[in-house]
């Protein structure tokens, strides 16, 4: 069964010279049972994507349902069935904990152990006490105990792990999990590669409105196989053609005072440093993994400043391993 | 029922708002003042409280409380995210402002009321002397929690078309100016400007639709309601005289007619302009 089918959708803010296309033209599928990491950087449309499947806000074009249910017309139908992280919001100041979960079993008409909820999220020792002495991540905690009140076929996590600390994360992705493995369909959103990694069955990648890429972790992964790139600040840069002559190193480049390597294993990096220490004074170095930015510009055939070459990865091959 | 979930919870939240209360302190406040100040008579007067209370209550008290009270309801949760929760479960947006009108106005109506009981005893201590009308002082409580409840749907209905908290407060603020100071009060107010055009084409207004013009504010309705509770030769009194043989518009149960628009007709385009709102 079929949990999200989003079919060409788009949403444009705004008319004219001003207009912003926030989604343009979205298709995607996410089967029922399915973990589904929805990447993408902020301001990529992984919001407002959530706000439609929501009806939050109204799409500009395209349709989308949930467990067949058309969001638009029927979203008290896909309410009924979601629990939702929404992102961005504050809890209510003057409620205990104990009663923002009454709240929502109250309006979707179900019963639940409101204990037990805050015992999975880790916040039942502050079940009675009021939210607006909560930090930042028990916030975040009480948000997801809401959406898991009544056990919902789907869940929709907007950053689920904001505002939390790696601990705080780590016990999210066991929620997750755990759910998943109950056969409940999650769709959640983020900007960081690693977080989506350890959960979900399969990706999107979002960029600008459109789905650059669509495909499983291990498939990513298998692109994204080791690739990290060492950033150097040099006093003067040297003739750097003598760099590319060692195994592992992709790609230079330089820009004013720094040199950026695109290297394929770990030893190149340090024969990198050593080879510019021997030419020039280094003064700084930057060694990162490859971001979910740089994906990003690898799926979209954007330049980046490892000079990557964008057709050697097309974008959006899907289901390739499935 | 989505609509009682909503009003149970913003119940149990605003009603915890110290905020809320304050006005309906005041309104307390100025009550006893009332009955203090007419002890001080060696003839104390039940209507003359009442006439002090409609007048400072109906001007200042409490458009202010309820104003306060729900101006916040929806605009509120908007600025503050809160909406997502409230419109995350299968709740219909007709029934958040439903059930905002039904917690705040609930919170507003429990306040004044708890305030006019109290004002029995209080009254009975002060002024031994003074009698009471208590039927007259119970039409009185209803037209006040009647007004009250007229102010709420307009604030609920205000805060329900405004994204921001700055922005329902300043079109709270700003109905209270319009529809109630430069209405019923300023000496260049819609009675006026209708007087003048129609000199202008030298006719000159019926004084019946000019009372009408006054009394189409929630403001003046609940002044020209007065007649409902209060004595003629009371009214002729204060310079507030009742037209002798008036037609039905301005009569005092059709105050409560307009009172009742109030109500519903805020609510009514409110609901139709939440229902299209982005709520990103």
């Amino acid at each position: 069964m079929t949990a999200i089918e989003i079919e060409n959708l788009t949403k444009q803010y705004g008319s004219g010279a001003d207009a912003v296309q926030a989604l343009d033209g979205l298709s995607l599928t996410v089967e029922s049972g399915e973990v589904f990491g929805f990447l993408g950087p902020n301001g990529a449309g992984k919001s407002t994507t959530i706000n439609i499947l929501l009806h939050f806000i109204d799409a500009t074009d395209g349709r989308a349902t949930v467990f067949g249910h058309d969001v638009g017309k029927e979203s008290m139908a896909v309410r009924s069935k979601t629990g939702v992280l929404p992102e961005g919001f504050e809890v209510f100041d003057r409620l205990t904990a104990r009663e923002h979960l009454e709240w929502v079993m109250d309006a979707k008409g179900v019963t639940d152990d409101a204990r037990a909820i805050l015992e999975t999220v880790g916040i039942a020792e502050a079940a009675d006490r009021q939210a607006g002495g909560f930090s930042k991540g028990m916030g975040q905690r009480l948000a997801l105990g809401m959406a898991l009140v009544g056990d919902p076929d789907l869940l929709i996590l907007d950053e689920p792990s904001s505002g939390l600390d790696p601990t705080g994360m780590q016990e999210v992705r066991n929620i997750i999990l755990d759910l998943a493995e109950q056969g409940t369909t999650v769709f959640f959103s983020s900007h960081i590669l690693g977080e989506v990694e350890a959960v979900c069955d399969r990706v999107g990648i979002l960029n600008q409105g459109e789905l650059v890429a669509l495909d499983t972790i291990e498939a990513l992964q298998e692109r994204d196989d080791g690739v990290e790139s060492i950033k150097l600040t040099v006093e003067t840069v040297p003739e750097t053609a003598g760099l590319r002559e060692f195994t592992g190193v992709q790609s230079v480049s330089v820009e004013e005072d720094t040199v950026v390597a695109v290297c394929s294993d770990m030893t190149a990096k340090v024969d990198v440093v050593r080879w510019l220490d021997e030419r020039t004074t280094v003064t700084d170095i930057i060694s990162e993994d490859t971001s979910l930015e740089e994906l990003f510009h690898r799926y979209t055939g954007e330049a980046t400043t490892a000079g990557q070459s964008a057709s050697a990865q097309p974008a959006a091959t899907t289901e390739e391993s499935q | 029922m989505s609509l009682l979930a909503v009003a149970r919870r913003d119940f149990l939240d605003v009603r915890r708002a110290k905020l809320v209360w304050a006005p309906v302190a005041l309104y307390t406040a100025f009550m006893l003042l009332f009955f203090w100040g007419q002890s001080g008579s060696s003839e104390p007067d039940f209507y003359q409280v009442i006439w002090g209370l409609v007048g400072l209550g109906g001007v200042l008290l409490v458009p202010l409380i309820a104003l306060v009270a729900a101006y916040l309801s929806i605009a509120g949760e908007r600025e503050s995210g809160r909406i997502k929760f409230t419109l995350g479960v299968p709740v219909s947006r007709t029934a958040v402002i439903g059930g905002k009108l039904l917690a705040r106005g609930g919170v507003v109506l429990l306040g004044l009321a708890a305030s006019l009981a109290l004002a029995v005893p209080i009254a009975m201590y002060f002024l031994p002397e003074m009698s009471i009308e208590y039927g007259d002082y119970l039409v009185f409580g209803a037209m006040t929690l009647l007004y009250a409840l007229a102010y709420v749907s307009v604030a609920v209905a205000l805060s329900a078309v405004t994204g921001s908290r700055s922005r329902a407060m300043a079109a709270g603020i700003g109905f209270f100016f319009v529809f109630n100071i430069g209405w019923n009060f300023l000496p260049v107010n819609p009675m006026q400007m209708i007087e003048f055009v129609l000199d202008q084409f030298g006719m000159t207004a019926p004084d019946d639709v000019l009372e009408l013009v006054f009394s189409l504010s929630p403001t003046g309705a609940y002044l020209n309601a007065t007649e409902l509770y209060m004595p003629t030769r009371f009214l002729e009194g204060v310079g507030n005289v009742p037209p002798v043989d008036p037609p039905f518009y301005i009569q005092g149960w059709f105050m409560i007619v307009i009172l009742a628009a109030w109500i519903v007709i805020p609510l009514a385009l409110a609901n139709w302009r939440f229902s299209k709102a982005q709520l990103g």
